[in-house]
This record gives structure tokens, C-alpha cells and sequence, in this order.
């Protein structure tokens, strides 16, 4: 699956062809096929301009980049903008949110969709459940906004919730202003989102499970729980591996979407995560130098982790590369 | 073999939790549907539950005499139709040459698309690269820098690597060339991945938020989410009345309801009908090599 793709794509040219052979036969080639190559030009352009510029562009994290003056123009200051972030208070608060926040999401959010597909598959009625999986898709094609809108209107003081609250005669809360609230429904907003999308990779791991292995199991008197632990999970085991080294790869992408909807200047002490934190001093106030530093940062933790857990996944299972 | 009392028990269970289940993924939605049908005072008073009360329609007949909004769903209908095609058309002519073992620079470049997946630049010089481009505030910003989505790509080239060579080889006696292959055989016969790929990128620019926060500041070219989360944040200026002078059938609250729906109708309203290539597509692109 996604671990041969990745694989093969990253796969070398044979070397044994000699450079000379090897020049000669590309123009051939280019001569040959030009059609393949002009149409390919558009693409690689795109990726140059969108993908791979503004790569190079994080050059500026050690720069005092002035917008005026250019990346030409702006003096280097070496590591002076990591110095600066490490010893600003601020960041340790975004770090630390971003973290903590991955975290639950990770330990709740992951599991989630594993645990519907196996309930998803116990479902014995075909339109029965069909119907729950269109349902529970739904969320997936709403935008963070329409998400981030909903969950304020549900959760305000005359929201629905606090209605139910009223008739077992609680006081209303309000949940989005208060800061114990705000990791919890990141994560299940999250949850209610992206949990039945993300059953669809899960299920096709399980409708590839051989049948002959539970009419082995059953004649062997293993009963459904026992069947789903023994047979089934073992069968989505590698699906799970690889997206569960995607997910720690972007384990502090939190997506700027989500959060940016759901927060409040009353929760930026529990819910201002990297992103909205570089969106509003970088884009808004003007600090490109450092926001990128902190940028940088990001993607270094995010490889070095999905570095450590690649190896970690090849001991046991197969890893992505 | 008969069914255990425990296996009994858990498929009650079962049945109960995804009924109740289901019933938040709808339940959200239908609740903002009785507010926004219900008179002021009714929604501000906790008793809207799933059905209007005190019904009107004054919230609604506000909203869609809304300028601002109908712009804003001009331009989320321009960048969704032309996005659309432009990103599917560009794909494909990446897709293919990337599915060809006669380009023998594939290899190279499939490894530097695959690179940027994994390292993703971070979002202040990919603004100021957008930003150095002059897309700042046009609405081409919306559509460019999103082109191509290396999934959706991904999706249509392995589609293609499974069409057999021999149908091309036929073509090309006949006199067909490279663009005569891709659009007289291959596209045809990928109608399938295409409509999947298409659905997937639509469904992206109706949604399309993050790029209109970052890069328009020009309301007029403000796409539909963008809007919406302005009128989210200060409701007052969709009422475009002073809403304490005077007697209307509609407040803030009726019209925060009223306008999430009206940026999330028309996907519940095509989703029935196109959920299907939605699921066959996500699989796409991790089956095969």
C-alpha cells in the first residue's frame, strides 16, 4: 500500500549506465518524447514556485528580514531569531499548548476512527449501515468555518446545550469563554469531524480479511469479540502503522482552521497554538524573521518525530520508508 | 452456532450507539435550521429545540436580500466552477507524463513532490512568496496557489498506470501523438477518477477559508467562508440595522443560524447524490503502487 508507494517513488536510476551513454540517451529521449515533457513543465513549475521557494524562503529565520530590502537586501544574523524565540515566554506558552493539544488529539482523536470501523463492520443490516456511514461522513465536507460556527451556537448561553443544562436545572456555562473547556472541545470537534471519514481506510483494510479465517475461528469456537481481536485487528494493523507515522509526522500541524475558528482572545492561554500564534505576529504584525524561526521549528520536530518513530515502527512492523 | 447472550447484548448496544451517534452528526445541523425559522425572542429564550417556534421567515428574507453575501457566493461559485477545472486540468497533464515510463525523469521528480509532503514550508515565506507574485487581494489567489493537490494527483496518476500500454500503442500508429493519447484515449476511459478528483478539489475550494484570511483583504473578492466568519464575528453588520432600535423578526443569533446554513446547504444538497465517488475516491490513492 502507501509504504511500496512511497518507496518506489523515491527509488534511484539504475547507476551502472554511464554519464556519457546516459546524456546521450536522455536527448534522445527529450527528442523522442518532448510532448511528455512540455507536459509535465506546468506541474513541476507549480511545485517549484508553491512548494519549493518558499522552502528555500525560511532562509530568513536567520535573517532580520525587512520586506523592503529582500531577502538580498536583509542582514544575517545567524541564529540570533532562535535565541530571541527560546527565551520568550510566549513561545513556551504556544509550544506547549501546540503540544499538549496534539497530544489528546492523538491519543483520543486516533483511536476513534479504528474503534467505529470495527463497531461499523459488527452492523449486520447492509442499510442500516450504509445510512450511519453517509450520516457520520457528513462533517467531513463542512468547513472549519461552518464547524467553528456551530460548536459557538451550540455551546452559547442560549445554545442547545446549555438548554439541556437548564432542564436538570444547572446553570448555563459558558463553555467557549472558559479555558478548562477549550481542549475538550477541540478534540471532540475534531472527533465529530473527522471520525467517520476516517473510518474508510480502516474498512477497506477489513473487507480484505480473508473469510476462510473466521470460518476457521468459528469452528474453533472463537466468538465475535474474540474474532475482531484475533483476526480483524491484526488485519488492520499495517493500515494503522502508516497512518499513525502520518499522523506524528504532522503531530504539530494542528491545522490552522480548527483553532483559528474556535478561539477566543479569552482562551489564547490554553488554545493559541503555533499557528495562530505565527499567523498573528507574522502576517498581521510584521515579524517575518522570527515567526519563520518558530515555523522551522515546527517542521524539524515534526520530521525528527516522524524520523525516530519510522525506525521505531521498523523493528516491529514496516515503516514508510 | 447460536448467538451468545454477551453477542445479543453488544448488538443492542451497538445499534443504540450508532443511532445515537448518527443523530449528533445530523442533529447540529437541523437545530440551526429551527433557529434560523424561528421568531428572536424564541431563539433567545431557550425554547428552539428541533422544530421553529414562533415560525418566521424574517431571518431568511434578510439574508438573502444580503449583497454582501450573494457577492461572496459569486465568488466561491467562480473559484469552485474555474478552480475546479484548472486544477483537474493541470493534474492530469502532470498525472500523465508522471504515469509514462518513456519520461525518464519520472522517478526524480515524483521523489521532490513526495519530499514536499513531508517537509512543508511554513507560513510566513509562503506568504511572502504569494505575496512577492502580486496575487495579493486578486481572486486568482484563491485558485493558483492551490492548483495542484499532490493527492488528487497521486490519485489520477495511479489510476492511469493501471490502463493497459497496448491500447496506446495501437494510437500511435494511427498517427496520435502524446496530447492525442491523453485526451482521445486515457481521459475517456479515467471518466471515473476524474469525477472523484473533481469532487474532491470542489469540495476544497467551497471551503477554501485559510487562503482568503492570509491573502485578501478586499471584502468585494471575499469568498463565502470568509463572510461568513466575518458575520460569525460581528453579526450586527449582517443585520445592517440597529437592532435595538426598533422591531425586527430576526437578531443575531437567528442570523449567525441562518447564514451557516445558507454556506452549507448546497453541499448537504449534493452530497446524497455524489457520497459514493466521494468514498471510491479516498481509496484510490493508497491501493496501488
Amino acid at each position: 500500500m502507501m509504504t511500496v508507494r512511497l518507496r518506489r517513488i523515491s527509488g534511484r536510476e539504475d547507476k551502472r549506465i554511464g554519464t556519457r551513454k546516459r546524456k546521450g540517451r536522455y536527448l534522445e529521449n527529450v527528442r523522442k518524447h518532448w510532448m511528455l515533457y512540455v507536459m509535465v513543465l506546468p506541474g513541476i513549475l507549480y511545485y517549484i514556485v508553491f512548494k519549493y521557494v518558499p522552502l528555500t524562503g525560511s532562509v530568513i529565520a536567520l535573517q532580520d528580514f525587512k520586506i523592503l530590502k529582500g531577502i538580498g537586501g536583509s542582514p544575517w544574523v545567524g541564529l540570533d531569531n532562535f535565541r530571541y524565540i527560546f527565551s520568550y515566554h510566549d513561545f513556551y506558552l504556544v509550544l506547549r499548548n501546540t503540544a499538549v493539544i496534539a497530544f489528546y488529539k492523538l491519543i483520543f482523536g486516533f483511536p476513534a476512527p479504528i474503534v467505529l470501523a470495527l463497531l461499523f463492520n459488527e452492523i449486520r443490516l447492509m442499510a442500516a449501515k450504509r445510512l450511519a456511514q453517509s450520516l457520520f461522513y457528513l462533517p467531513h465536507f463542512l468547513s472549519w468555518v461552518v464547524v467553528g460556527g456551530i460548536v459557538f451556537e451550540l455551546l452559547s448561553n442560549q445554545g442547545i446545550v446549555n438548554v439541556i443544562r437548564g432542564w436538570f436545572g444547572y446553570e448555563p456555562v459558558l463553555f467557549m469563554q472558559t479555558e478548562r473547556y477549550f481542549r475538550t472541545i477541540v478534540v471532540l470537534s475534531g472527533i465529530w469531524k473527522g471520525v467517520g471519514w476516517g473510518t474508510i481506510i480502516y474498512l477497506a483494510a477489513i473487507a480484505g480479511v480473508n473469510p476462510n479465517l473466521y470460518e476457521a475461528a468459528v469452528v474453533d469456537g472463537a466468538n465475535r469479540f474474540k474474532q475482531t481481536i484475533h483476526i480483524t485487528l491484526p488485519t488492520m494493523l499495517p493500515t494503522i502503522v502508516v497512518l499513525f507515522l502520518l499522523d506524528i509526522g504532522n503531530f504539530l500541524e494542528l491545522g490552522f482552521d480548527q483553532i483559528f475558528n474556535l478561539l477566543t482572545p479569552m482562551t489564547y492561554s490554553v488554545g493559541d497554538i503555533i499557528e495562530t500564534y505565527v499567523y498573528r505576529a507574522g502576517v498581521l504584525q510584521g515579524q517575518y524573521s522570527v515567526t519563520t524561526a518558530i515555523g522551522l521549528f515546527q517542521s524539524v520536530i515534526g520530521f525528527a518525530l516522524l524520523w525516530a518513530f519510522n525506525r521505531l515502527a521498523r523493528k516491529t512492523e514496516q515503516g514508510l520508508w | 452456532m447460536k448467538p451468545s447472550y454477551g453477542e445479543k447484548a453488544f448488538q443492542a448496544f451497538n445499534y443504540a450507539f450508532m443511532l445515537a451517534a448518527s443523530a449528533t452528526m445530523l442533529f447540529p445541523l437541523l437545530q440551526m435550521l429551527a433557529v434560523s425559522f424561528s421568531s428572536p425572542e424564541a431563539a433567545d429564550s431557550k425554547k428552539v429545540f428541533l422544530l421553529p417556534v414562533e415560525f418566521t421567515m424574517g431571518t431568511w428574507d434578510h439574508v438573502i436580500r444580503s449583497q454582501a453575501l450573494w457577492g461572496s457566493f459569486g465568488v466561491t461559485i467562480f473559484i469552485t466552477v474555474v478552480g475546479t477545472f484548472l486544477s483537474v486540468l493541470f493534474s492530469l497533464l502532470m498525472a500523465y507524463p508522471l504515469s509514462r515510463k518513456e519520461l525518464l525523469i519520472r522517478k526524480p521528480i515524483m521523489f521532490g513532490i513526495v519530499v514536499t509532503m513531508i517537509f512543508n514550508a511554513p507560513m510566513i515565506p509562503y506568504f511572502l512568496t504569494v505575496r512577492e507574485l502580486g496575487l495579493m487581494n486578486t481572486i486568482w489567489v484563491l485558485i493558483i496557489p492551490s492548483l495542484i493537490g499532490t493527492f488528487n494527483m497521486i490519485v489520477i496518476r495511479t489510476f492511469l498506470m493501471g490502463i493497459p500500454p497496448e491500447l496506446d500503442d495501437s494510437a500511435r500508429i494511427d498517427g496520435c501523438n502524446d496530447f492525442g493519447i491523453l485526451f482521445r484515449i486515457y481521459l475517456p476511459l479515467s471518466k471515473p477518477v476524474i469525477a472523484t478528483v473533481s469532487l474532491f478539489y470542489a469540495v476544497g475550494y467551497w471551503n477554501t477559508f485559510t487562503q482568503a484570511v492570509l491573502f485578501v483583504h478586499d471584502q468585494t473578492k471575499w469568498p463565502l467562508q470568509m463572510r461568513l466568519r466575518a458575520y460569525l464575528q460581528s453579526p450586527e453588520e449582517l443585520a445592517s440595522v440597529n437592532l435595538f432600535l426598533g422591531d425586527y423578526d430576526f437578531n443575531t443569533t437567528t442570523l449567525k443560524a441562518a447564514t451557516i446554513l445558507f454556506a452549507t446547504i448546497p453541499i448537504v444538497l449534493v452530497y446524497p447524490f455524489l457520497q459514493k465517488y466521494f468514498v471510491k475516491g479516498s481509496l484510490l490513492g493508497s491501493l496501488k503502487g
